[in-house]
């Protein structure tokens, strides 16, 4: 995992100098999961296209400006979601959800259940969720993205995205709970 | 709960769920690839067309001085000319500097970005009120009838631009210097660190 860090953060430098290759590599390895992430918060697949197309030309354009080559798929994700926003508001479907409660034993919450051999409870489970919910399950799951990083993307606080994982990781827990006793 | 070595594996199998249309992503990437081909040219047109542009310009001002019959003309046009030029050459310099500067910034982790980069934004200032001031009184100059006091004026071009031509290739050496200084004390915690190493495995 530190040794693809250090290749990507080699890349993201290559790029910076404006390196055609470079940067095909990192559409490459990177638009897979960054296509998963904007299906999940966008229905229609050619909006979603047209966000990746989006996303990647900002990408290109503003790559200089990224100070730390190794925040780059924070920077990345940060920048689909405003895209994949900005779309969502034009057509009045984004609402900003609002910070629920936020349980003091969130760090307790963790389920023993192997998640990483159920990715497909995890697909089906993504699409029952409301999209605040959804969007910050699949930046945890598909990144591992660490709490202060997420809020980073989404641009809500802390708190928010604790209070949003805590109800997702227990709704994934119910389904998952379910799934075994059938 | 998430940090385990079947990550990678995990992140495949999601993303397998919901693969994208073949078709589609080819077309999207051959669409996106062709874009950035054409701003990366564009780019580099822009840049050459300016280098272009400033050397012709630099150029024909030289050539006026040498076709026209009188002397202030000709002392102020060759003036332009190396006006052009030497701002010219400060600015590349300058550029070398602010590379050299974001090199170290990224090599030492130091937060010493604001430090140089405000000292940068104020020389750059003054270099944008000195270009300024030359360029008007480079002007003034061919309204001239007296030879010896435009020739006095021009010398004014070499004054306004020597601070810089030293400022930032002494400002290169000194941040170079300072590269190669932690460059070896990165090689001297190398060296302490491995010594280190072998020493607790000797034990």
């Amino acid at each position: 995992m530190e040794q693809d860090n250090q290749s990507n953060a080699i890349l993201v430098l290559k790029c910076k100098k404006r390196d055609e290759k470079a940067f095909r590599e990192i559409v490459n390895s990177w638009e897979p999961r960054l296509y998963y992430y904007l299906r999940r918060i966008v229905e229609n697949e050619n909006d979603v296209w047209d966000i990746l197309q989006e996303t990647w030309l900002a990408v290109f354009k503003n790559i200089h400006k990224l100070e730390d080559p190794l925040k780059f798929s924070t920077w990345l994700y940060k920048i689909s979601h405003n895209k994949a926003v900005n779309l969502l508001r034009k057509e009045n479907r984004y609402v900003q959800m609002k910070a629920e409660q936020i349980s003091d034993n969130f760090e307790n919450t963790n389920t023993d259940i192997d998640v990483k051999e159920r990715a497909e409870y995890v697909h089906k489970l993504l699409n029952k969720l409301k999209l605040a919910h959804r969007e910050v399950l699949t930046l945890y799951f598909l990144e591992g993205f660490t709490i202060n990083e997420m809020a980073q993307i989404i641009e809500v606080s802390e708190g928010t995205v604790k209070s949003r994982l805590y109800y997702a990781k227990n709704k994934l827990h119910e389904v998952l709970k379910g799934a075994k006793d059938v | 709960m998430f940090e385990t070595e079947n990550k990678p594996e995990f992140i495949k199998n999601l993303i397998a769920q919901d693969p994208p249309i073949a078709d589609k992503k080819e077309h999207h990437k051959e669409i996106l690839f062709k874009k950035l081909k054409l701003r990366i040219w564009r780019g580099k047109i822009i840049v050459g067309t300016i280098y272009l542009v400033l050397f012709s310009a630099a150029f024909w001002a030289f050539q006026q001085g040498q076709n026209t019959d009188n002397i202030v003309r000709s002392i102020c046009w060759g003036a332009v000319s190396l006006h052009i030029l030497l701002w010219f050459l400060i600015y590349f310099l300058r550029e070398i500097y602010r590379l050299t500067a974001e090199t170290l910034e990224k090599s030492s982790g130091k937060d010493e970005k604001h430090k140089w980069k405000n000292q940068d934004r104020f020389i750059t200032i003054v270099a944008i009120l000195v270009f300024a001031f030359a360029t008007v009184i480079l002007y003034r100059s061919f309204f001239l009838n007296d030879y010896l006091k435009a020739a006095h004026l021009s010398g004014y071009i070499f004054w306004t631009t020597v601070f810089f031509l030293f400022w930032y290739p002494f400002g290169t050496a000194s941040l170079l210097a300072k590269l190669w200084l932690e460059y070896k004390i990165m090689e001297l915690n190398f060296t302490k660190t491995e010594k280190q190493n072998l020493k607790s495995q000797t034990e």
